[in-house]
């Protein structure tokens, strides 16, 4: 039995089906095997590969800033101060610095961010905070602000 | 110090060994210290990517100290993957069979569970004793500081000092003491 009429055509969507396959498969082209050849199987692992992208989106900025973080605890654990420390003092004397350099400052530019450490206690000390976080283990030296800035500065051979 | 020379850092990528004192210590609450060195975690050059982490040499594990009534309460589970092979050692145990073990598998409990973690652990040196090695003790360059004071015992204040010591009142020469 032969079927001529319009039943035949519901399975055909259209005459550019090439095309609507093609951007999929463009999309899976780094894909192994069947996942970048085989368009039902393609079509349904890009779908989730976009999914992905889309959360992974929101999670590469949480995890910079989780780096971030460590760095600068790291940086201020050999300067014997506390990132809140740092972060209070900063944001008192007017230094509007973020994180991401921050933490490029204490990789790139240790003498830097130790100067900056130095103000950051410094203005702690002007403003009679006190600073309540708990200093079991420091590890560095004391900052001064006086050597770190001014009299290792003078005393250096130019 | 020339333009050229002001940013030179050789040894950033280097290793360092540092030494921990295991007597008296929670080895619970150390190994979260010993994981930051272990991991590289107080450099601020640290990079999950960054192979920046350092040796550190446990001594004296066999003096640990347990919390409440971990020693007799704490079980380390262990399966040899045949039916009725789980086997439940206790902390006191094990601590007798191999003075390691506790310090070892609290650090490696403390690490994250990915493939670095094995390696990380090649890092970590146990000794129950004081002695080290003289080829790794050659290249301790770092001590990481305790997380408690080790208070002195009273039976080990040597006697001349208990004897000079201030009294508030002498005992009575007929008092029994307990």
């Amino acid at each position: 039995m032969v079927f001529l009429t319009v039943t035949n055509l519901i399975r055909v969507r259209g005459p550019d089906e090439i095309w609507r396959k093609r951007k999929i498969f463009r999309l899976a082209a780094a894909f192994i095997g069947r996942r970048r050849n085989c368009y039902s199987v393609a079509v349904r692992n890009v779908h989730r590969a976009l999914v992905y992208a889309t959360k992974a989106r929101k999670l590469k900025k949480e995890d910079m800033k989780e780096l971030w973080n460590t760095r600068i605890t790291a940086a201020c654990e050999q300067h014997n101060i506390s990132t809140f420390t740092l972060k209070e003092g900063l944001d008192r004397s007017n230094i509007m610095l973020d994180r991401k350099s921050l933490s490029d400052l204490a990789a790139w530019e240790p003498r830097t961010f130790e100067c900056l450490a130095a103000v950051a206690q410094k203005k702690l000390e002007i403003d009679g905070f006190i600073d309540g976080a708990d200093k079991k283990h420091p590890t560095g030296v004391n900052l001064n602000l006086k050597d770190v800035m001014l009299e290792q500065w003078l005393k250096e051979k130019k | 110090m020339s333009a050229v020379k002001r940013v030179q850092q050789w040894a950033t990528f280097a290793r360092t060994w540092h030494v921990f004192d295991c007597k008296w210590q929670d080895p619970y609450e150390s190994a979260g210290v010993i994981k930051k060195y272990l991991m590289g975690l107080h450099k601020p050059i640290y990079h999950p990517m960054n192979d920046c982490g350092d040796v550190v040499v446990c001594i004296n594990s066999r003096e640990i100290a347990l919390r409440g009534n971990d020693w007799r309460q704490r079980a380390y589970f262990h399966h040899t993957g045949y039916p009725g092979g789980a086997t439940w050692t206790l902390a006191w145990e094990l601590h007798s069979k191999d003075p390691t073990m506790i310090i070892k598998k609290a650090v490696y409990r403390a690490l994250k569970g990915n493939l670095q973690r094995r390696h990380t652990m090649e890092r970590l040196l146990i000794y129950p004793g004081e002695t080290i090695p003289d080829d790794i003790k050659q290249n301790i360059t770092n001590q990481i500081r305790q997380i408690r004071l080790v208070p002195t015992r009273l039976d080990h204040i040597p006697e001349e000092e208990v004897q000079k010591y201030p009294k508030v009142m002498e005992y009575p020469e007929d008092y029994v003491l307990k």
